[in-house]
Formats: structure tokens, sequence, C-alpha cells
């Protein structure tokens, strides 16, 4: 078996694999999509001639973290596929076996002895009217489309939440000659004092504070509308979005006055991130709820181990920080995973790892504090017909309903297992926050309190065929370590 | 398509075209292109939810499931992960 898997090919697990291999562990890294980098660094085709990442302004050390990830020859990758669960290997008391999907090569079983979570995050979904129709995408979505598939929207655009994604996004858009007419926070425009602990976070990030500064001068050259305390309330459309809705808020996210409606045919949505982390839940982790980084996240020890021995994380599942910490926490998961199978770890490198943990930390607690979202208010965005389970058509007004008929439910995963919120093919992704805040309102308790939804082997949904093959031969890592003999086509 | 929400190629070098066959029509696309993004810029129609509403891709990163599709006989495929090949056979009868 493999010393170690990784699942995702991000800031965090790219950088674990390479630290992992330098320490003599025989590594396997498996992400979903095609090429490494990640949702952050998602790199154009190789068919695509003469496009190339262009990392945002700061992260200028991706291409080289790519480029060496990717002509590694120790390492083992399979890309295109998903891991859909983990189970434990009976013949083998120390080994893990991970089981990958593939839309076409149907279910694989890899072992390895140690397993690290690197799964990166999503936008986080907000629930209002209409965000089901078309037109409707999250940041990340839009984001990866037009960097990554060279595309751009068609008709006038509206970016609107609360994270600073947004405006990368509206720049690219921009330069993309898309006509960006708003772009819409909900928070205020950041205080004086504000500003002054992001300054004290500054080191190691000047270049992507003043990126962010050059890009409002674009906007404002271009004359974009940036409102601040301003909410999407509504997307309306029949067939496609058509007009957005746009209310005034109070510090607090609560909605103040009448909306404004807004002419528009795309509506970008950049509220935050949701930690990925149900791979985590499905193989038995301790969560905990933090919702400035990310809500659900992986509790951890020092060296990153979870509360199930043998399994690692890193990146945004211990709480979504960025790329920066990203990359560190898999210098050091690589690091204490060698050192948890034997290897020798010099102190110095622990403290190096730390180190470079530390510096990122700073500035991302910064960013967590001014950004954090408002999860009360945001759940209030959803009207009683509003569509909260998007794969189960699971109102708000069915949610309410049975809350009202049911006091003594409490928890989320008991509303999902009486009102279906969660069930579809999303597993609950999508629906998970909006439920959670709905349930914590009605019953006056904080969200962490109503709980999470569980997660089941498999994590993301397969054909029944494909299941045949759990218990098929776990494969192994050839001799030398850089091949299992098996071609990933 | 140039029609307001739709999508349009912003790089001209794309890889070689390919055809694939989204319910019964021919979208062009191109090796390396996902079928998502295929779609999106042939202003293909997406899945519809079970009630008749229409949906399209959230979130372009797999976790949504808004794009899947029935791709050559395989149920529930996410299209924004998979890359276009010709004579692909794209379904999107509705969900159950």
């Amino acid at each position: 078996m493999f010393d170690l898997a990784i699942i995702g090919a991000g800031p965090a697990g790219m950088s674990a694999a390479l630290t992992a291999a330098d320490h003599g562990l025989t590594v396997v890294v498996i992400d979903e999509q095609q090429r490494a980098g990640g949702q952050i660094f998602r790199q154009p085709p190789e068919t695509f001639a003469g496009s190339v990442l262009h990392p945002t302004a700061g992260y200028g050390w991706a291409t080289e973290l790519i480029r060496r990830f990717e002509a590694d020859p120790r390492l083992t990758t399979e890309f295109g596929w998903s891991a859909i669960g983990v189970l434990h290997d009976d013949a083998e008391p120390d080994g893990l076996c991970v089981a990958i999907n593939h839309p076409e090569h149907g279910t694989r079983m890899i072992g390895a002895r140690r397993l690290l979570i690197a799964t990166g995050a999503y936008d986080l979904p907000v629930a209002f009217p209409g965000w089901t129709l078309p037109g409707v995408m999250t940041a990340g979505g839009v984001q990866t489309l037009v960097k990554a598939q060279k595309i751009a929207p068609v008709g006038d655009v509206v970016l609107a939440g609360a994270h600073p994604l947004l405006l990368l996004v509206a720049d690219l858009l921009i330069r993309d000659g898309v006509p960006v007419r708003e772009v819409a926070f909900a928070q205020s425009i950041p205080t004086p004092v504000d500003m002054l602990r992001a300054l004290g976070a500054v080191p190691g990030h000047l270049r992507m504070l003043t990126e962010t500064g050059a890009i409002l001068a674009r906007l404002v050259r271009k004359r974009v509308r940036v409102s601040s305390r301003t909410i999407v309330t509504a997307a309306r459309g029949t067939e496609h979005v058509s007009r957005i809705e746009l209310a005034r808020v109070d510090r607090r996210w609560k909605v103040t006055g009448a909306p404004r409606e807004v002419a528009a045919s795309h509506l970008v949505l950049g509220y935050g991130f949701s930690a990925s982390t149900e791979l985590a839940r499905q193989i038995g982790c301790e969560l905990v709820f933090d919702s400035p980084r990310g809500g659900w996240v992986v509790a951890h020890d020092e060296r990153l181990q979870t509360s199930v021995p043998g399994v690692f994380v890193a990146g945004e599942p211990t709480g979504v920080a960025g790329a920066d910490q990203s990359r560190a926490e898999g210098t050091l998961a690589g690091l204490g995973i060698a050192a948890s199978l034997g290897r020798a770890v010099p102190a110095a490198a622990f403290a190096e790892a730390e180190r470079g943990i530390h510096a990122s930390t700073r500035f991302s607690a910064v960013v967590q504090s001014i950004f954090e979202p408002v999860r009360g208010a945001l759940g209030d965005l959803a009207t009683r017909e509003t569509t909260v389970c998007r794969c189960e058509l699971v109102t708000r007004g069915e949610l309410d309903d049975f809350l009202e008929s049911s006091p003594f439910v409490s928890n989320v995963n008991a509303v999902k297992l009486s009102c279906r919120t969660g069930m579809g093919p999303c597993q609950g992704r999508y629906c998970e926050n909006s439920v959670g805040a709905i349930l914590a309102s009605a019953r006056e308790q904080t969200i962490g309190l109503g709980g999470r939804f569980s997660a089941h082997l498999p994590i993301k949904p397969v054909p029944v065929g494909d299941l045949r093959d759990l218990d098929a031969v776990t494969e192994q890592p050839a001799s030398d370590g850089s091949d299992t003999g098996r071609s990933a086509s | 398509m140039t029609t307001d929400g739709s999508w349009r190629h912003t790089a001209p070098e794309r890889g070689d075209a390919v055809t694939i066959s989204v319910d019964g029509e021919p979208v062009r696309a191109c090796t390396g292109e996902t079928v998502a993004a295929a779609m999106l810029a042939a202003g293909a129609a997406f899945e519809r939810d079970r009630s008749g509403a229409p949906r399209a891709p959230l979130c372009n990163m797999g976790t949504c499931f808004e794009c899947a599709a029935t791709v050559d006989g395989r149920l529930l495929t996410r299209t924004c992960l998979i890359p276009a090949r010709e004579g692909m056979v794209i379904k999107t009868p509705g969900r159950l």
C-alpha cells in the first residue's frame, strides 16, 4: 500500500505531497479535476495553446509549486477521480482503503497507511428567491469558467455578496469586456480601525492588498457601481435571470428598505466559503463549528492529525484561511505524516513549517474577522416560497411548518430525516448552511448547537453498479513507488 | 450565440474541434473544454428539476450537481468535470 493518499491537489495537497516524498514516502494524490492547482489555481486545459495560469498577485509561488508537483516522478496522481469514501482495511490493522470513482472507469480501491484530507472549500451557499434560476452562479464558478475554460458571460452582470473575491472576479470580467453593472457588498466599507488592524497583517501580503486597491480604481474608472450595505434579495426571470433586486441593509445585514431593481442577465454570488468536510465526516473525524473560519471545520492536533488516527487534514478544511496558509499547512502535514511513519524529521523543519503557518494566520485572521458572514441574516433572505434544498425542492415554508409542529426537533439531521433537506445529489452541501440558520433562528440557539449533516459512503452519488467494486483488491504502488502500474486515462 | 444570458469564447486557441450531441442536437466543442462549458457557450439547456423549472451550473467545481446529465448512458454525471470528446452523447431528460 501507499504510505500516503492525499485527497485534493490544491496548494495544501501539492505541498504535502512534495514534502512527504522528500522524506521517502510513497504518495498518491487524487483530484476530481483534470490538472493540479485546486480551485484557486485552476489551470486551463493543456490543449488550449497559449493559455497558462496567471495566479492572483501575491500568489506568485503557485506557478512554481504546480511545476514542481507536475514534474515530480516520485508522485502517483489520479486526476479525474473522485474520492467517494474511506474504509478501514480488514487485512491491515494500520491500513486505510480509499474508494475512488471515475465517470468512465468505475470504482477502484487504493490502500494507504495515512490519509490527508486536503479537499478545499466551496462558495458559501445562500438561499434567496430566484437563486435556482439559470444565470445565478457562484463567484468561484464564474472565476473558473473565465480563467480555466476561457469563456465569458454575455449581457450585464451584477456581483453581490460579502467576500473580496467579488472584486477579483469583477476585474476578470471587465478585462474580458463584460459589462459589469454593480458590485454590492453587504458590509460597510472597512472602518479606519479595520484598516489599521489590516496593516499589522500586511508583511508578505502587500502585493495582494495593493492589487485590491488597483482593482477598485479600475472598477471606478469603468464606472462600475461599488455599493456597501447592500444585499441581493431576489433574482427574477422565467427561463433565465433578467432582473436583480438589491436592498439596503443595516450593520447586521438586516434589510431596511424596499429593494431597487437592476436589469442583469447574470448574478455572481460571493459570500465567502464553506470548508469541504464531507470526507472527514464520512470517516468519523471530529468537527467544530467556527463561523469566521468557514462553518464546520475539522478538529486536529498540532501536527494536523484529526481525531481519527492516521487521518490528517490541511488547507481550508481546517478553517478557510487562504492559499498561503493552505500551502504552509500542507508542508506541516507532510512532515507530521512522515514522522508518524517513523521517518526522521528534524525539529527545525517543524519549527519552520509552523513559522509559515503563523505568518499567514496573521493575515487570514484579519480577513476572517472583516468578512465573516452574518449567517442569521442570510438565513432570513429565504422567504416561505424560496427553495432551500435545491435537489429535493424543499421550501423555507415547509421547514418553518415542520419546525413549528415539531417543537422538540433541534438538530439539522432530524430536519433532514423529516423534510429531505440534504438527501439529494449534492448531499446537503448547498442547504446545510440555510437549514442550520433557519433552525437556529426558530429555536433561538446558536447555529453550531444544531449540529451538522452526517455523510456516508459514497459521499458523491455514483451508479449502484459502481459500488460492486468496493470489495475489489486494493491497489499497491509499484516497487519504485512511482506508478501503480495502471494508467489513469 | 451572443444573446444576453449566454456565454462566449474569449481565447481563440482552444484545442481540436469535436462535436458532442446534447438532447439530439449537435454542439461544437473542443478538446480540453468541459461539457458544461461547451453547453454554456452553445446556449444549450441543462437538465430541469422535477418541477420542470430550468437549472444551470451553479458552482462549476463538482459540488452542486446542477450541471449533472446522462452522459453516454451514465446517469447523474457532472458535466463540469468531464472533458468533451468526439461523439459524446448528453441527455437532459429531467430529474426524478
